[in-house]
């Protein structure tokens, strides 16, 4: 907050006040883009573990408390990999690929079980589920934290000013693949058509003959890969450890509700308005309200509206 | 029917005179603590089961009510000095205003929306303790709280912080027992079924829910506050959203529509935590791993019950009961 004291006494009206304000200025814009920078980092980071939220959101109608932990499980499991061995793009990979066969697994294992779908027990289930998981990867990994490697070596890119590391572009070049991939997914394949057909309306879905149990499967599958995702690309610039998810988890469905539950495109920019807000709280404000930032996200659109900034209304029948 | 009714009366007499009568067998001040304990744990579950178990509404942060009463008392009694009972009463009334603000939301939200709403609410106000250092010393904890006092009676030796406590534990049971069996108890189970349902049955949807959410945030409130003064140190790892959870899992495991499944829950789930100092000759080691499994065992039970046996320890009794009838 230095640079706002010093804006303050800039008026003195001499000869060189002129260059003053022209390099405070300057310093101004690359401080601001330096905190929009970070903002989008964590926001891609946010859209990705949103999206999770939202996949699996719109196959069950119930919010999975465990998406954080996939983002744990990511992570972890990545360095363990890195740690036998493995070269970092295989490790990154077959993290994913794990991480969605626990996910799918754990669709298959438990949630399917309650035959009657109620949220409610879902939602204690994935609870339930997330402490296993995070205690797994303790007994497994260790209480430790844990780094991974950046993906390319490299300092910072300059831009204007603000310092912008190559591990950031890696996020959003990710962000962004995934995103598309899931565009083309959701919307040019007959299988995407078939998991969005199960979202729309399940007991219509299979009557044209979709396996719609197949499809909830995937979806946590998908949740989990993008969790892992998320987890994996942000590990190098963080660290990782067991005790992530539930943070993660937290921030991740704010990015969601804030755009509205049900709707990727909402997700991703829920996630990139909620990083950019909590980056401008801690450079501008103070930093220690940087947490608090999400949980205030969170209660206030739950408070005034539900169903998000790009959301609808729905009614509900008995 | 008489002999049903005779064994409705006696039993709780019974049960009641056998926790009343603990202090006298067990002498032992670190094992008298920790059936303390279990008292200030099933004050919470109770509240939670009154909530969760009758109302259908989920709550992840009922640990934050524990430490808002327990901030309250800890400020009114070492830094004001005002009576106990005082504090006491503040303390659940803080708790309750805590509760009636969570209400707000929930009634337009329910299921999953209501549970990440009280879980962002669990970790804001974990935030708030570990930040608001005037109030709470952060991180370090509150330190030398007085121990509860009623006019110049001081209470202070385990047997009489235990008596104290699960006296609490004991109302709290009564009141909530009668709340369910009477008519709100009614309008709360038609709530858990169907909100729509109940709506049309005439059913003040809002009424009951802010009712329900005050009642089991002011008991946590009290709990906290009991904690505060019969421990005398709390800090914001106490009331962290994985307490929450383990609140849960007792109120979950104890069974839904029962309020004694829910407390043996509690009692049960609180004395595995000190097995090395209940179980005599049981090895550092082996208790060691104990605690360090125990978390699992929660999110275990959690799904086992959930998955399995819905209705929780309170239906095994239940049917028990309806096996006896028939």
């Amino acid at each position: 907050m230095t640079w706002l004291s010093t804006g303050s006494r800039a008026s003195h009206g001499s000869r060189s006040s002129d260059i003053v304000r022209l390099g405070e200025l300057t310093v101004v814009v690359s401080e601001f883009l330096q905190f929009t920078v970070a903002g989008l980092k964590s926001g891609a980071i946010y859209s990705l573990v949103a999206l999770g939220f939202t996949i699996v959101f719109a196959a069950t109608g119930a919010i999975n408390f465990a998406q954080g932990e996939f983002f744990m499980l990511g992570g972890m499991i990545g360095v363990w990999l890195v740690n036998l061995g493995l070269p970092l793009p295989f490790a990154v990979v077959l993290a994913v690929v794990l991480t969605a066969c626990i996910g799918a697994a754990f669709e298959f294992l438990a949630v399917r079980r309650i035959g009657d779908g109620d949220p409610l027990r879902i939602i204690m289930v994935t609870i339930g589920g997330s402490v296993l998981f995070r205690q797994a990867a303790l007994h497994v990994f260790g209480p430790d934290e844990v780094p991974l490697a950046p993906f390319t070596r490299g300092s910072s890119i300059m831009v204007l000013g603000a310092a912008i590391e190559r591990q950031t572009l890696w996020i959003w070049a990710i962000t962004l693949v995934a995103v598309a991939a899931l565009f083309v997914l959701y919307r040019k394949t007959a299988f995407g058509k078939a998991m969005r057909a199960t979202a729309l309306r399940r007991e219509a879905a299979r009557l044209v003959g979709i396996d719609t149990s197949l499809m909830v499967t995937v979806s946590f599958a998908l949740a989990a890969a993008l969790g892992a995702l998320a987890g994996l690309v942000v590990a190098p610039l963080t660290q990782t450890a067991f005790d992530v998810g539930a943070g993660i988890g937290v921030k991740g469905f704010a990015a969601a509700i804030l755009g509205g539950l049900g709707n990727p495109v909402a997700a991703v920019g829920g996630g990139l308005v909620l990083g950019f807000l909590e980056s401008m709280t801690a450079g501008y404000i103070n930093p220690l309200y940087k947490d608090a930032v999400a949980l205030v996200v969170l209660l206030g659109v739950l408070f005034v509206k539900p169903e998000g900034l790009f959301g609808g209304t729905g009614r509900e029948k008995v | 029917m008489t002999r049903g009714r005779l064994v409705r009366i006696t039993v709780p007499v019974v049960v009641a005179a056998l926790v009343a009568a603990l202090p006298f067998v067990v002498t032992d001040r670190f094992l008298l603590k920790i059936f303390t304990y279990a008292g200030l744990n099933a004050i919470v579950v109770i509240g939670l089961s009154f909530l969760f178990g009758y109302g259908g509404q989920v709550s992840l942060g009922h640990a934050a009510f524990c430490g808002l009463g327990a901030y309250t008392c800890a400020n009114l009694t070492a830094t004001l000095h005002l009576p106990w009972l005082v504090a006491l009463a503040v303390a659940g009334a803080i708790a309750a205003v805590g509760g009636l603000l969570l209400a707000l939301p929930s009634l337009r939200l329910k299921g999953h929306y209501l549970a990440m709403a009280t879980l962002g609410f669990g970790e804001l106000m974990n935030l708030a303790f570990v930040e608001a250092v005037p109030l709470t010393h952060g991180v370090d904890g509150f330190t030398r709280i007085p121990p509860p006092s009623i006019g110049s009676l001081v209470l202070k030796s385990p047997a009489q912080l235990y008596w104290l406590v699960w006296a609490v534990a004991g109302v709290a049971l009564l009141l909530a027992a009668n709340m369910v069996s009477l008519r709100p108890g009614r309008a709360m189970r038609a709530m858990h079924g169907s909100e729509l349902g109940a709506m049309a049955c005439g059913v003040d949807l809002v009424g009951v829910k802010v009712r329900a959410f005050v009642v089991s945030a002011t008991m946590a409130g009290l709990s906290g506050a009991l904690y505060a003064s019969a421990i005398g140190f709390v800090s914001p790892k106490l009331f962290s959203v994985t307490i929450s959870v383990g609140f849960l899992a007792m109120a979950v495991i104890g069974g839904s529509n029962s309020l004694v499944g829910p407390v043996l829950a509690a009692i049960a789930l609180t004395l595995v935590q000190y097995l090395d100092a209940l179980v005599p000759g049981i090895s550092r080691e082996a208790a060691q791993i104990v605690q360090a499994w125990e978390p699992d065992v929660y999110g275990l039970l959690i799904v086992v019950v959930v998955l399995f046996a819905p209705g929780g320890i309170g239906a095994l009794w239940r049917r028990k009961r309806a096996g006896e009838a028939s």
